[in-house]
């Protein structure tokens, strides 16, 4: 079982290969069949993460959450879906009309681009970079454009001020979250996704980085624009913020890459601190899948217990919480590496 | 410590997530109601009398009663209709009823397609018990 999924792509691999084309197309061609693979993966994902999202919200609330539609609620969202694509597409009168329409699309770019690097299982990533853990914030870090080209398109003062916080506050937390990762980056000596994931093979980095975890977990939240750091979009004085004026498929689209940037995020903490497929006696794969779980239902538990966090609050959380702790992580880990090393090298331990 | 609350309201949440749900699964299970609900009537033939003590009650004028002398020139029940549209369930019928003949019921799905559907006939002479019709099932 470990191999499955790779053995799946070797199959395919030789497949293509049977065709008698040089190895150069044949590596091409699997880059695609890969890149198709994590987009169903993450469309898939995003059903349920929706309707788990649901039930779980109506669980903390002691309801029950879609129950009707399909066995336990599970078709509630299929059916959603329908019913948005069967919806008029408007247009606003006033909205730059090609950068309304182009951040629609767009914003699923950078999302599906992330989950290039992450390895779901033993070498089960579509291309492992040297500079994996850094490709992914530099790509995720372009979807703050994306959500203002939704907001300045929109033309609606509602949309413009969600465009605006959204900026404010991912670029902000942008630091943080990568000076989080530093601590990961200094024990490993590598950037690269599997590396990471394999340095893990004792301990998992959340041990020897609490820190860093939960300024990971608080910063990654406010990234994507979840839980109680939802100001972009915060329904009581924006209605929607930046996606206000989206309608049918087009909002569906900006709803899925929420939760398509909800479950990288998760996908990114599950490598990085939580050992990535790394577990005993189930296959690579699956550990993976239940760890990132495991913190996308703590992001959602997060979500339905704090209220929104004030706009002034949140830059003083980042700017003198955050920042502080976690460049404090990272000037204790070097101290700590150089210790080690000392101990190391004196042959005390 | 700063951040104590933070984890009281996780906690907080999480018995929440895992308590029983409120939520009531009507059409499938139906709702346990309080005793004192009075939703619908039933009329036990046998100890009905006939006086019309509940028709004077009513002060809605719902319950229509048509009797007859039978040949021991008793009075007897020809017929008992409910117009439950003008219904307000307070149960003074029941209440004032000598013999208990007219109960109360907690079925409260009444709702009928038609205003016909409606009258509630509890019992006619020449017919066949008609309680068991129940009101919005003949559409």
């Amino acid at each position: 079982m470990e191999n499955f999924f790779v053995n799946i792509a070797g199959l395919i691999r030789d497949l293509i290969a049977g065709f008698g084309l040089n190895e150069t197309l044949v590596y091409l061609a699997m880059v695609i069949v890969k890149f198709v693979a994590v987009l169903v993966f993450v469309l898939l994902n995003v059903v349920v993460l929706v309707y788990m999202e649901r039930r779980v919200a109506g669980f903390f609330q002691e309801r029950l959450g879609p129950n009707r539609v399909g066995p336990q609620g599970t078709l509630q969202l299929v059916m959603d879906i329908f019913k948005l694509l069967s919806k008029e597409d408007i247009v606003p009168a006033g909205a730059d009309k090609f950068v309304y329409k182009a951040a629609a699309y767009a914003i699923f770019v950078p999302t599906i681009l992330v989950y290039m690097v992450i390895p779901f299982g033993k070498g089960m990533n579509v291309i492992d970079l040297n500079l994996g853990l850094f490709y992914i914030l530099a790509i995720s870090s372009v979807t703050t454009m994306i959500i203002f080209m939704a907001g300045w398109g929109s033309r609606n003062k509602y949309s413009l001020v969600g465009g605006m916080r959204a900026i404010a506050q991912m670029v902000s937390y942008e630091i943080p979250y990568v000076f989080s990762f530093l601590g990961v980056i200094m024990l490993t000596g590598s950037l690269k996704m599997s590396t990471i994931v394999e340095a893990q093979q004792g301990v998992w980095f959340i041990v020897l980085q609490p820190i860093a975890f939960i300024v990971f977990l608080i910063a990654g939240n406010a990234e994507i624009n979840r839980g109680p750091f939802d100001l972009p979009e915060g329904e009581q004085e924006l209605v929607a913020g930046y996606h206000t004026e989206y309608t049918a498929g087009r909002f569906a689209m900006f709803y899925m890459a929420e939760y398509a940037n909800l479950l990288a995020m998760a996908a990114i903490g599950a490598t990085v601190f939580l050992g990535g497929w790394q577990g005993p006696w189930l296959p690579g794969w699956l550990w993976f899948f239940i760890k990132m779980y495991a913190l996308v239902f703590g992001q959602m538990w997060v979500r339905w217990t704090f209220p929104r966090i004030r706009v002034d609050h949140l830059m003083h959380l980042n700017w003198k919480v955050l920042l502080p702790v976690s460049l404090a992580n990272i000037v204790v880990t070097g101290i700590g590496i150089k210790v080690y090393q000392m101990v190391r090298m004196m042959g005390w331990w | 410590m700063n951040g104590q609350g933070l984890i009281k309201g996780l906690s907080v949440t999480i018995k929440h997530f895992f308590s029983p749900k409120i939520t009531e699964l009507y059409p499938e299970v139906k709702p346990k109601l309080p005793e004192s609900v009075k939703a619908d009537f039933d009329l036990d033939r046998e100890k009905c009398i006939a006086c019309g003590i509940c028709a004077n009650a009513c002060p809605n004028k719902v319950i229509t009663i048509e009797t007859e002398k039978d040949e021991n020139n008793k009075r007897r029940l020809k017929r008992y209709e409910m117009n439950m549209q003008y219904c307000l369930f307070c149960g003074l019928c029941a209440e004032s009823c000598p013999t208990k003949a007219i109960i109360t019921k907690q079925n409260f799905e009444l709702a009928a397609y038609s205003r016909e559907n409606t009258k509630r006939l509890l019992y006619q002479a020449d017919k066949a018990p008609a309680s068991e019709t129940e009101p919005g099932a003949k559409e």
